[in-house]
């Protein structure tokens, strides 16, 4: 600081050096933010005031610019952007109906993930034939980076892993990517993937992947790993209403090795090849308001496969269905205006396998271990260990080919950080059953007929007796990433050999039961 | 099946060793579960087995299986004949390396409750077998056992792999059939197995030479073959003992599999070679009986 000049600069050094007031400061802002807002207000009066008026009026649009599109293929700008131009459309435009189609072909050509959003649109005026007004229309586009890499290491769930992935958009000019990822880790000991996405007929809505993977995964509560190399394509479309489906076919190679010393005879039974050949369809309705601490909203999940039967060949032949609801109503607090930031959250699971025949052997084959359910863990059936429930032979769980599970939670806000924070105090109490298929005489089914009988007398046993219950408070933290709890529990009921947890749980997931 | 999901496999939180719980709360928490019901039923793809008879996982057809008929592959046949050699009682499960607790067939998995659950590899199963019925160790007894043994070890060996899987002709018809077919349906995964299969055998040959002749491995075993001939001279068994062991086990899972003609050799050079020397043809075809 220079405080030792001459005397006559003192007073303004002094001026300028003394602080101002912040209260000055704090009117004087808001002052200017006040005619910024009018100003902007005005303008905004202004225009509404000018379409309006001229909302009927007749007009054409003769050209649209993009700025700047260097990578993208101008054939597919051109399919994305001509249906605008007046010329493709027979009529004029009335200036509303302009404008909304212009504002709609903006948004479609941002949901490609090519450009940086938002798409600014810059509208100029012309003269245009037969006297009518013409509009010229200049979009604004910056292209994001081509290729994107990341690598990274991951920590949590018991697993620590190291990844690279590398992300290149628009690979040929028409918003397709490709995406590379690799990952090694402690449980998923190697993944290696690459998937292609293209839109199609230029629809950013409507896609289709192709993808292959090869991995190997340590499978600890069925005493192998599981090595994986496969494929699969698929389309996936999105309704207006938010509907999202997938529909594709899928052909992996699973190999089951490195088995441990005390492996379960039905795991070691299980051990060595199998393909599996199947098609699945998706869909997905999430209407939650957030999807890791919903406060309201409901989400519902819908999956089919079928695999093996027929034409698909392979190893293994069934049906397999699963659905996944949640849903999550606040309660309001008498007294507490708003959203009190209470809530009760819902889920409810349920899955079933049903052995089919192969076009080789008609006979009912019966499912292996890694293609049956699992259930249990801090992201599903709190209070039990990971894969803690169903049947049980040795050290390992093998799986079931039905199950159900449901849980309620009761959140609360904490009394010192609010409903604001993404931090709830939460009680539970979650159940469900696992179950392989047994004929009413507890045997494994056989033929067609027995496994019909199987099926009825499996989903019966669903509910006998309690199901295997657990209950428990803790801590949710629903961080952007994931959704982090850490609960007490303990379990009330389970079946012999099912693995309850006392004490202590921690839970990293963004799908939590 | 699409991959999984991005929901991270849960974890669990492990017991601090730092943390002891409290008696009370202890007697508390030992109160839970409130209700415990019968175990689940196991899901079982497969025929259920005896659990009370050893077991032991060989290379083996659906009918070699419920025959108890010998294995078609030389290190499961020689247990499993070395087994009904010395009286213990077993069946033969059809099973693959991947089953196995040191990635090769045979192992055995014993019907004794203490240790069912831990698998006996093939190099401990005559340590076992030695603490179940008290047999002879033969090594100890003859100082010739390992010269011998290495002779099946290393040349008719060389000269097996060459011809079961080098042999196209003869992989076609028998290995991949054997082998690679029951694993898959798939024509892609029996491609990629069949290629995996040969390379190994090919990668063994070359551990010993530095490239791969087929009449030489087959001169070789031709040597191997007389020696043993001339070893076994008149006797019924091998080293003169008066019932066939180790030793014995160790020669009738090659002659066997050699003269074997139901496998579909396409060419069996072996078997000419082997039919020089009418003792070990005899001493299959006394063995063989065992079956």
């Amino acid at each position: 600081m220079s405080s030792s000049f001459a005397a006559g600069d003192d007073s303004i050094f002094e001026r300028l050096q003394q602080r101002a007031d912040p209260k000055v400061l704090e009117e004087q802002q808001q002052a200017v933010n006040e005619r910024m807002q009018a100003i902007y207000q005005k303008a905004q009066d202004r225009l509404a005031e000018l379409i309006d008026e001229n909302s009927t009026l007749p007009c054409t649009i003769s050209s649209v610019q993009v700025t700047s599109a260097p990578h993208t293929r101008r054939s597919f700008l051109e399919r994305n952007l001509s249906p605008l131009l007046s010329a493709n459309k027979g009529r004029p435009y009335t200036l509303s109906e302009a404008l909304r189609e212009v504002s709609a072909t903006a948004d479609k050509l941002g949901r490609f993930d090519l450009f940086h959003q938002p798409i600014s649109v810059y509208l100029d005026e012309s003269q245009g034939q037969n006297g009518m007004r013409n509009i010229d229309v200049h979009l604004a586009t910056r292209e994001k980076s081509r290729v994107l890499m990341k690598t990274g290491t991951d920590l949590g769930n018991a697993e620590g892993s190291a990844y690279g992935n590398l992300l290149w958009r628009n690979v040929f000019g028409g918003a397709e990517t490709l995406n590379l990822n690799a990952s090694l880790g402690t449980r998923t000991r190697s993944a290696y993937q690459a998937a292609f996405e293209t839109p199609i007929l230029g629809d950013p809505d409507f896609r289709l992947e192709i993808g292959g993977i090869a991995s190997s995964t340590q499978k600890s509560w069925a005493s192998h790993e599981e090595v994986l190399k496969g494929g699969w394509s698929k389309l996936r479309w999105m309704s207006k209403s938010g509907h999202h489906h997938e529909f594709g076919y899928t052909g992996f190679w699973r190999q089951l090795t490195g088995l441990a010393e005390n492996a379960s005879p039905t795991v070691r039974a299980d051990a060595g090849d199998s393909v599996k050949s199947s098609i699945f369809h998706s869909w997905v309705n999430d209407q939650r308001d957030n999807a890791l601490l919903p406060s309201r909203g409901y989400y519902a999940k819908a999956f089919n496969e079928l695999a093996g039967f027929g034409p698909l060949k392979g190893d293994v032949s069934f049906w397999k269905s699963e659905i996944e609801t949640q849903g999550a109503i606040p309660i309001p607090i008498p007294g507490i205006k708003g959203d009190s930031g209470v809530s009760l959250t819902t889920g409810f699971r349920a899955g079933l396998i049903y052995p089919l025949g192969l076009e080789s052997n008609p006979r009912p084959q019966l499912s292996r271990v890694n293609d049956r359910f699992q259930l249990g863990g801090p992201t599903d059936v709190r209070g039990f260990r990971l894969c803690g429930l169903g049947p049980r032979e040795g050290v390992d769980s093998l799986g079931g080919d039905v199950y159900a599970a449901g849980s309620a939670n009761l959140l609360f806000p904490l009394p010192r950080l609010g409903a604001e924070k993404p931090v709830r105090f939460q009680a539970f109490l979650n159940g469900g059953r696992l179950l392989s298929l047994q004929t009413s005489q507890k045997a494994t089914p056989t033929t067609n007929g027995e496994v019909q009988d199987a099926l009825v007398s499996t989903l019966s046993e669903l509910q006998s007796g309690l199901p295997s219950v657990a209950a428990g408070f803790g801590i949710v933290y629903a961080h952007p990433v994931a959704r982090f709890e850490l609960n007490f529990s303990l379990p009330l009921a389970l079946r012999k050999g099912e693995e309850g947890r006392k004490g202590l749980q921690l839970g990293i997931g963004i799908n939590f039961l | 099946m699409p991959p999984k999901g991005p929901d991270s496999p849960p974890e669990e939180s492990n017991a601090s060793p730092f943390f002891t719980v409290p008696a009370p709360i202890r007697r508390l928490f030992d109160k839970f579960p409130l209700i415990t019901y019968p175990a689940n039923e196991i899901p079982q793809r497969l025929r259920p087995r005896h659990e009370n008879i050893n077991q032991l996982y060989v290379f083996a057809d659906a009918s070699g299986v419920r025959h108890g008929r010998p294995s078609f592959n030389p290190q499961c046949l020689k247990w499993q004949a070395y087994l009904k050699f010395v009286g213990i009682d077993f069946e033969i499960t059809s099973s693959n390396n991947h089953a196995s607790p040191n990635g090769s067939l045979p192992f055995l998995l014993p019907s004794l409750p203490a240790d069912a659950s831990n698998p006996i590899p093939s190099h401990k199963i005559q340590k076992w077998a030695i603490e179940q019925v008290h047999c002879e160790e033969e090594q100890q007894l003859n100082l010739r056992f390992e010269v011998y043994a290495s002779l099946l070890d290393n040349r008719i060996r060389s000269a097996w792999l060459y011809m079961l899987y080098l042999d196209s002709e003869n992989f076609n018809a028998v290995a991949r059939r054997l082998y690679v077919n029951p694993t898959t349906s798939n024509s892609i995964v029996r491609a990629a197995l069949g290629h995996q299969l040969q390379q190994a055998a090919r990668d063994e040959l070359l551990k010993t030479s530095r490239y791969i002749d087929a009449a030489a491995l087959e001169g070789d075993a031709g040597g191997a073959f007389e020696a043993l001939s001339t070893l076994l001279g008149k006797d019924e068994h091998f080293f003169g003992r008066p019932n066939p062991g180790l030793f014995d086990a160790s020669v009738f899972a090659y002659t066997q599999l050699i003269l074997d003609d139901t496998l579909g050799w396409k060419r069996n050079r072996l078997a000419q070679l082997l039919k020089e020397h009418p003792n070990l043809v005899q001493h299959r075809d006394r063995l063989l009986k065992f079956f």
